[in-house]
């Protein structure tokens, strides 16, 4: 999506397309982000009515709650629920129910699929936003630390460790965490948020309470992301350092710490940030384990939920509702891209 | 080579290239192929069936059941045995279907540059970046998860990656001579990909499967562990799932012989997987490892 070139004259470019320039390449990356959202919404729509099968179908049996005995009956059920119109219109019903914010009922917990998600989405934000967070911190540091002594030991074992965590899965990690310090050695919580039934007597305790919840499921979580990010640092800075600008910042006798960070660990950041896109869906995705392990009160613990009861609305609100989220992020980090580095320009 | 000539400077023996032997490698590959005999003979090691209630309750290791038992009496080490099938057939029907997918994209995107490649890439960004364990989780309780259905759905969400480096091969291949010389020859597509373009890209789309394969064996079972898969299919995801799911797990011992082994199973294999594509990346795309070395 974004070419690397090297400033080259634009010298056919007609005095107004000058001026549209700056803010056609954002329109274009939002209208494709829509694009995205848009084919999302309507592959879920399409794709339980295009599997084999009669939603109606179990119904059918005497035994449901909700027999249907003749014909007449029959018509007046798929009626009720929409699905004697033709597919476009309930398409387009359907769509403008999203535009409103109603995700359908869910049936398991026969509540309203949004009621269920709000209350949840606070506690999944703050559980991946603080791992990427975390993780980002950790392997830019450990990244560029790497480089600085690498092919030596604290070089060595950063890589192998941080590969080792990689290689483990998250649900793996995440019981191994549980095993070892809420089991063997019980100094965090098992399960959930907060205290259950917790009045606190200032705000301050209540962060406290959270932090100390938060602690376990947020290192499983983070653990698995630092790796990918750790690599991708290393090996843009080391292919810095032999640059001639860092040899010359050298030889300006600047602070190692500057060298360090400002020269050539600023290199890094523009691959750094792109894996930050990516991984923004691979922190949803695996904040799903990790609730469900510590049985955290996130989107996580929902969907899992909505799957062992085939809770159909309620699995498809919260796809669509990791997807906006998911874009969202990838979103913020393609359009902050250009701002980082003058010499990213667009086609 | 030795000075025995009357040579004013002697010359040093040249020193041989040390080949460097992959640790890493090889035990990749050896644990990558005791899984293996696992999938071959696993139905004539297992000493019970996965799903037959073999034994008392949460019995302990040792006689008969040598990891015990689970909360309804099934053989632990039965299921353990049993559920290397799942992984290794996902790894490796997933693991081809993402490469033969990318492959087939990255190649026809990289060989007809132009508005078809544009648009294959833009299909690849928005594939790219497409939230994939949940949708995989809302077509996997829609299908019923059978290990088929998920490698294809595997497949079709994650080719994007061996697009974008297939493609960018193909890109630097057609610049080559002997390819030039071949058009200059007036060979034609079919002829300039069987014969130039394809061969170049079987070693790079092994260094591609690896990982691809190793990704499937995690999903895999992250899936059975949130619940979507046959449960009469055994899975390591699935035992997790049923130990986790039992309330009572840490206040007995039982999470040594429950919890524990179908844990450790997945990670040796993930870890044997991911070796074994260090490995191969350094032999095969030397690029790549230029600075990792």
């Amino acid at each position: 999506m974004n070419q690397v070139l090297h400033d080259r004259p634009r010298l056919a470019d007609p005095p107004e397309a000058r001026q549209l320039r700056p803010l056609a390449p954002y329109l274009r990356t939002v209208g494709l982000y829509a694009l995205t959202l848009w084919a999302l919404v309507t592959l879920v729509f399409f794709l339980p009515r295009f599997m084999p099968g009669d939603p109606l179908r179990a119904l059918e049996d005497a035994d449901s709650g909700q027999y249907i005995y003749d014909a007449a009956e029959r018509e007046r059920v798929a009626a009720y629920y929409g699905l004697d119109k033709p597919l476009v219109s309930q398409y387009g019903s359907y769509l403008s129910d999203l535009r409103k914010g109603e995700f359908g009922w869910s049936i398991s917990q026969n509540q309203p699929v949004a009621t269920l998600m709000k209350k949840r989405l606070p506690w999944t934000l703050l559980l991946t936003g603080s791992a990427l967070a975390l993780s980002s911190t950790i392997s830019f540091f450990a990244g560029v630390t790497a480089a600085w002594h690498r092919g030596r030991f604290a070089d060595r074992s950063l890589i192998v460790v941080l590969s080792a965590t990689r290689a483990v899965p998250e649900y793996a990690m995440a019981s191994a965490l549980l095993i070892l310090f809420a089991v063997t050695y019980p100094v965090f919580p098992q399960a959930g948020a907060q205290r259950p039934f917790a009045t606190y007597g200032s705000p301050l305790e209540g962060i406290a309470d959270v932090a100390f919840h938060l602690f376990l499921p947020l290192t499983a979580l983070t653990l698995g992301l630092a790796a990918n990010k750790f690599l991708i640092v290393r090996n843009t800075v080391i292919s810095t350092l032999g640059e001639d600008y860092m040899v010359l910042a050298r030889a300006k006798g600047l602070s190692r710490r500057l060298l360090k960070y400002r020269h050539s660990g600023r290199n890094a950041l523009l691959p750094f940030i792109t894996a930050l896109g990516i991984q923004a869906g691979f922190a949803v995705g695996g904040s799903l384990f990790v609730e469900t392990i510590f049985n955290y009160p996130g989107i996580g613990t929902l969907v899992e939920r909505a799957v062992f009861a085939r809770d159909y609305p309620l699995l498809q609100g919260c796809f669509i509702l990791l997807a906006v989220v998911v874009l969202i992020a990838n979103l913020i980090v393609e359009l902050t891209y250009t701002k980082l580095d003058p010499r990213v320009r667009r086609r | 080579m030795t000075a025995t000539t009357t040579t004013c400077v002697p010359v040093p023996e040249p020193v041989a290239p040390r080949r460097r032997t992959h640790i890493a490698g090889t035990v990749g590959g050896l644990i990558i192929g005791f899984y293996f005999v696992l999938l071959l003979f696993g139905s004539r090691l297992a000493p019970f069936r996965a799903t037959e209630l073999a034994g008392s309750s949460l019995a302990s290791p040792g006689g008969a059941y040598r990891l015990g038992t689970n909360l309804l009496g099934q053989d632990i080490l039965s299921q353990l045995i049993l559920g290397a099938r799942a992984s290794l057939l996902v790894a490796l029907i997933a693991g081809v279907g993402t490469v033969l997918l990318g492959g087939i994209v990255g190649v026809v995107a990289g060989w007809f540059p132009g508005w078809f490649d544009a648009v294959l890439m833009r299909v690849t960004d928005l594939v790219l970046v497409v939230p994939k364990l949940p949708l995989l989780l809302l077509v996997g309780a829609l299908t019923g998860g059978s290990v088929l259905g998920l490698s294809v759905v595997i497949s079709l969400l994650f080719w994007p990656n061996a697009a974008r480096i297939l493609r960018s091969q193909v890109l630097s291949l057609r610049t080559r001579t002997h390819v030039r010389a071949a058009t200059g020859f007036g060979a034609g597509t079919w002829h300039q990909l069987r014969r130039h373009i394809l061969p170049d890209l079987a070693l790079l789309s092994v260094a591609e499967f690896i990982p691809a394969a190793g990704r499937a064996v995690g999903l895999q079972a992250g899936l059975a562990f949130l619940g979507v898969g046959d449960p009469t299919v055994p899975s390591w995801g699935g035992m997790i799932r049923d130990a986790v799911n039992f309330s009572g797990l840490f206040i007995t011992p039982a999470w040594k012989w429950w919890l524990a082994p179908p844990v450790i199973a997945l990670v040796a294999l993930i870890v044997g997987i991911t070796l074994l594509g260090a490995a191969a990346e350094r032999r095969l795309s030397p690029r790549l490892a230029r600075h990792t070395r």
